[in-house]
């Protein structure tokens, strides 16, 4: 009987997934595919899935301009540094909001929440005055700080929600045995909310990577500019390089893949030892 | 042991991190020059200044910062010689700045507000209004004038209250393309000169089946230049006028009322291709392309584009079809791209120097070549020797015609066009009972932008 | 007792302390801003004239009063409320479906990575790509012909009827993974005991996700709903390059009339005004999120 109803469940299971797989996959495949087409088939009707004229140009048009590369080289060196710092400053300060309670704390609270609420645009000509009088423009540091700013409050809420999930017990016990509150956060409930960070850390990237509007305002000369300002660069006034965007994209997410794959073991069952039990 | 891996690849991380930001930390905004010096043998030596102006200053040593989005759309490396050109005449170097065109508005607005904008930039009619009231562009006829300049070999200045701002370096004429291969399989042989006999010929082309449709015409409110380019080509071609006195005048504007009815008929008629409310220039130009449409109002810029996505299309130009009866000249859309100089510019007397040496008749008439357009200067002569003969048709067109666009230079022109556009949405759908009142309604909302 | 006092002071301020950096970045790069909007929105001329006019509310009362913004409302309430509750599901649906003990690891893995793959691509590529898969003469419809689903080309983007709803989709298909990936490592984090003792009660699965799953990952999802709102509110760029707020205001949304304000129309105190609007409404979610974290402790 048992067995019987397992296979119902799995094939279901199976069902669900591979639709699942194409509603989230076929766009991409798409774009795949595009990237392979002279531009002008890219509208054809019918429309062709692998082209006759199927050909390597738009990714070597990429790979050949060393402009268009520095705009990966930059993207990845912003998010790398964006990501680290996020995380670090972030869990300093959800350790705070999750293990106390001190005056103040609702108001920064919601505040540190409520700040995401301005739509960019309003803020984006204030914003750069405020950086160029602080002779950031045009710099590395415009970037990642300004992204800091856009993730922080993500990780903050998203760790303090993780943390708040693992007991007070596990720092207590490092205490007792006369350990600070700072070697309990680093040893103890950080290793145990990796999973939590991994994902914190994943988005963080993505958002460094994929940003456009303060990337493209906060830069002024491709040498400093990231990604998708490369990929809209593309469009002209009179001639979009259809292939070249998607290649570009297609390009532009393969080091977030490659960080996804490399770190999503960490999601994997097996991190539940930091679970006291009761 | 998983705790130590991670602090491990955690540390590693970061010195890595922090070794390459230190490299980098004092490369931030770093001009690069690696990847533009496709210069050809640079005459270093002669820094002798050939231009004419009286400017006391040498300009050696200083740099101005040119914003465009030009250079794309230009061979690899053109603009960068043109530029080194003009460095090697004066000592004035340029650097070559560029953003996506779609942006460029909200950059230069962005830069004045916050003084990061380039010292030239490039722009288009339809913001010059805007920036000089503004006060973010500077006065070019007075530089001009310090200058020694004579501004009678320009075809055409945009101007402010009485001064130039802006001048177009070369301009896109937007003639109607026809995909003759469309036209030959549905038995017709000769294109139609006036608006019935558009619609009769619009009628024969279309076919549902075949996915062909006669016209395009593309009105996606993201960018509205549709209604200049695509709508208004037809008023303008028949001799009509969308203003009076530089004031709007929609309604009681008979050419106006009939342009709209006609659009009307084509969309009725289920003549144009589907998508018109999302269809940018682009999404037209690829329709094209790909055969599926007939007739379309497109920059002559495209050309070549074109060919290379349709090389077996027997592609013809024409003038944009009269309305019945009319037998005076007919009016061509241009497009431009136009130049200005930052009112925060520090250089300015170098600026004008720049501008006026792409202006000057040599270079004005390369770049008009490059860019397949015409040129700025009426003294230019471009050498289209190596061009298309359709592009010598266009330009035979071109200058049968004379050239307007009441767009360049009304107070928030993009704003305008977008209401238009919203307006003429509502009444192609239905929404709105008839011309008149679809007219009268835009020409409230006009008025209001004009105060 | 001059060392209990300093040791006092230390153990008050430590929370401080490890709050030190965030104030000072957020509050230093982005009071100062947002102050300078809020600022902007009491006055007329801003900007771009030297001589701003204060005028109170005024600029507010228009925008109330604007027959498009409202409409703006209108949109984004449907596009935020769809968008958020179809994220809501399809995470945690595919979360769980990714966390099955029914497959192997390997196929888990592959999975997880086609199901992330949307959220890889910057928010113009997205909008290109899905405007040239929805074209009339795209790929989707053409697919639709095939499956004799239908028989016309449907504008997708380009009709009144559609064009919300497809924008909504796109934003639900670009933006799941955020919960899915969160939800997932939520799901690590629920002890099997739980799981194992209440099978030994006899509890199926259904009655286990339920009672176990749901309530274990409320503090996420709670979270992650009201991140999503927020940032929901704030889409521009795929509303931008799909539709432009079109086909007249069928997908006007507040982040595109305040472009619109600001970019088109040169009125950047009306664009502060109403970005305070959206400024102030996300403040009173937070302060509700706060007050529901506080309540929870």
């Amino acid at each position: 009987m048992a067995g019987k109803k397992k296979w119902y469940i799995k094939l279901f299971i199976i069902v669900a997934l591979v639709m699942g797989a194409l509603f989230a996959a076929f766009p991409v495949l798409w774009m795949l595919l595009s990237s392979f087409k002279p531009n002008a088939e890219i509208f054809a009707w019918p429309p062709t899935w692998i082209s006759e004229n199927f050909s390597f140009d738009a990714y070597a048009a990429i790979f050949t301009n060393p402009e268009q590369v520095r705009f990966f080289l930059n993207s990845y060196f912003v998010a790398m540094v964006v990501v680290v710092l996020s995380l670090v400053v972030g869990i300093l300060a959800s350790y705070s909001f999750s293990r106390f309670n001190f005056p103040g704390k609702s108001l920064i609270n919601t505040l540190i929440v409520s700040v995401q609420a301005v739509p960019p645009i309003t803020l984006l000509i204030p914003y750069l005055s405020l950086i160029v009088t602080l002779k950031l423009y045009n710099t590395y540091w415009a970037l990642i700080l300004t992204y800091l700013l856009f993730t922080l409050p993500y990780a903050i809420l998203m760790i303090t929600g993780y943390l708040n999930t693992l007991p007070k017990d596990l720092d207590e016990a490092v205490m007792i045995d006369g350990g600070s509150r700072w070697q309990a956060l680093w040893r103890v409930l950080v290793p145990t909310a990796v999973p939590g960070l991994v994902s914190v850390g994943m988005y963080t990237f993505m958002q460094a990577w994929n940003e456009y509007l303060f990337a493209l305002a906060l830069t002024k000369t491709n040498d400093m500019r990231t990604v998708p300002v490369g990929i809209n660069l593309l469009m002209g006034q009179h001639a979009y390089e259809w292939n070249q965007m998607m290649a570009m994209s297609v390009l532009g997410s393969l080091p977030v893949l490659l960080l996804f794959l490399f770190f999503q073991r960490y999601f994997i069952a097996g991190m539940t030892a930091g679970a006291v039990k009761n | 042991m998983k705790l130590k891996t991670i602090l491990k690849k955690g540390i590693s991380v970061l010195a890595a991190g922090s070794m390459i930001f230190a490299l980098t930390a004092c490369g931030g905004g770093s001009s690069s020059d690696e990847t533009s010096d496709e210069s050809t043998g640079t005459d270093s030596a002669d820094t002798e200044s050939t231009s004419t102006d009286d400017s006391g200053g040498s300009g050696e040593g200083v740099t101005l910062e040119f914003q465009q989005w030009w250079g794309v759309e230009l061979p690899e490396g053109f603009l960068d010689e043109i530029c080194q050109d003009f460095t090697d005449e004066t000592g004035i170097n340029i650097e070559l700045l560029s953003n996506p065109y779609a942006d460029t508005k909200t950059q230069i607005a962005a830069g004045a507000a916050s003084g990061t904008m380039a010292d030239v930039v490039g722009l288009d009619g339809s913001w010059v209004y805007d920036f000089a009231k503004q006060g973010s562009i500077a006065n070019l006829t007075e530089l001009m004038e310090t200058s020694g300049y004579d501004d009678s070999q320009l075809s055409d200045q945009v101007q402010f209250e009485g001064n130039t701002y802006m001048i177009p370096v070369v301009n896109f004429a937007y003639p109607m393309y026809v995909n003759m291969d469309i036209l030959n399989e549905a038995g017709v042989t000769e294109v139609p000169k006036t608006r019935s006999e558009f619609l009769e010929v619009a009628k024969k082309v279309t076919n549902p089946d075949e996915n062909v449709s006669a016209f395009a015409i593309p009105l996606s409110t993201e960018s509205p230049s549709g209604i200049q380019n695509n709508f208004m080509s037809w008023l303008w071609a028949s001799g009509g006028s969308m203003l009076k006195d530089g004031q709007p005048n929609l309604t009681d504007n008979e050419d106006m009322t009939a342009t709209v009815d006609f659009i009307k008929q084509l969309y009725d008629e289920n003549l144009m291709i589907a998508g018109t409310y999302a269809m940018e220039e682009a999404d037209m130009v690829e329709e094209f392309t790909n055969g599926r449409v007939a007739f379309m109002i497109d920059s002559l810029a495209h050309l070549l584009t074109i060919q290379e996505g349709a090389p077996d299309m027997n592609i013809a130009f024409m003038k944009v079809p009269v309305q019945d009866g009319y037998t005076g000249e007919s009016g061509m859309d241009v497009a431009n791209w136009g130049i200005g100089i930052a009112e925060n510019c520090e250089y300015k007397e170098e600026a004008i120097q720049f501008v006026e040496y792409l202006m000057s008749p040599e270079v004005n008439a390369k770049l008009a070549v490059a860019a397949n357009a015409f040129p700025g200067n009426v003294n230019a002569e471009p050498d289209y020797a190596d061009a298309d003969q359709l592009f010598m048709d266009a330009y035979e067109l071109f200058q049968e015609s004379y050239a307007i666009n009441e767009f360049t230079g009304l107070p928030t022109s993009e704003e305008l066009m977008r209401s238009f556009d919203e307006q003429l949405q509502l009444y192609l759908d239905g929404d709105t009972a008839s011309a008149e009142d679809m007219l009268s309604e835009t020409q409230t909302i006009w008025e209001e932008a004009f105060q | 007792m001059r060392a209990k006092k300093v040791s006092n002071f230390k153990k008050k301020s430590t929370p401080y302390l490890y709050l030190l950096p965030t104030i000072i970045l957020m509050f230093l790069l982005l009071i100062i801003p947002i102050g300078m909007v809020v600022g902007y929105s009491f006055f007329d001329n801003v900007i771009i004239n030297d001589n701003p006019k204060f005028v109170g509310l005024q600029n507010y009362i228009e925008i109330l009063q604007d027959k498009t913004f409202l409409i703006a409302v209108k949109n984004t309430l449907y596009f935020v409320g769809v968008s958020v509750a179809a994220h809501l599901l399809l995470g945690v649906a595919f979360a769980m479906l990714l966390n099955t003990r029914y497959l192997g690891t390997k196929t888990k893995a592959l999975f997880r990575v086609l199901y992330v793959l949307p959220w890889m691509f910057t928010a113009s590529v997205i909008a290109i790509l899905w405007k040239m898969m929805l074209n009339p003469s795209g790929i989707v419809n053409y697919l639709l012909e095939v499956l004799r689903l239908s028989g016309n080309q449907i504008e997708w983007l380009g009709s009144r009827q559609f064009a919300l709803l497809s924008v909504t989709f796109i934003n639900i298909w670009s933006g799941y993974p955020f919960y899915m990936i969160s939800i997932l490592a939520g799901l690590q984090g629920i002890s099997t005991d739980l799981y194992e003792a209440s099978s030994l009660d006899g509890a199926n699965s259904i009655q286990q996700f339920f009672r176990i799953t749901i309530p274990q990952l409320k503090p996420i999802l709670i979270s992650l709903i009201m991140l999503d709102f927020v940032w929901t509110i704030q889409q521009f760029a795929l509303i931008w390059m799909t539709t432009g707020g079109g086909p007249i205001n069928a997908t006007e949304m507040l982040s595109t009339y305040i472009y619109k304000q600001g970019f088109s129309k040169y009125q950047y105190s009306m664009a502060s005004a109403s970005a305070c609007i959206v400024l102030v409404v996300c403040t009173i979610i937070a302060v509700f999120y706060v007050r529901h974290q506080k309540a929870r402790d």
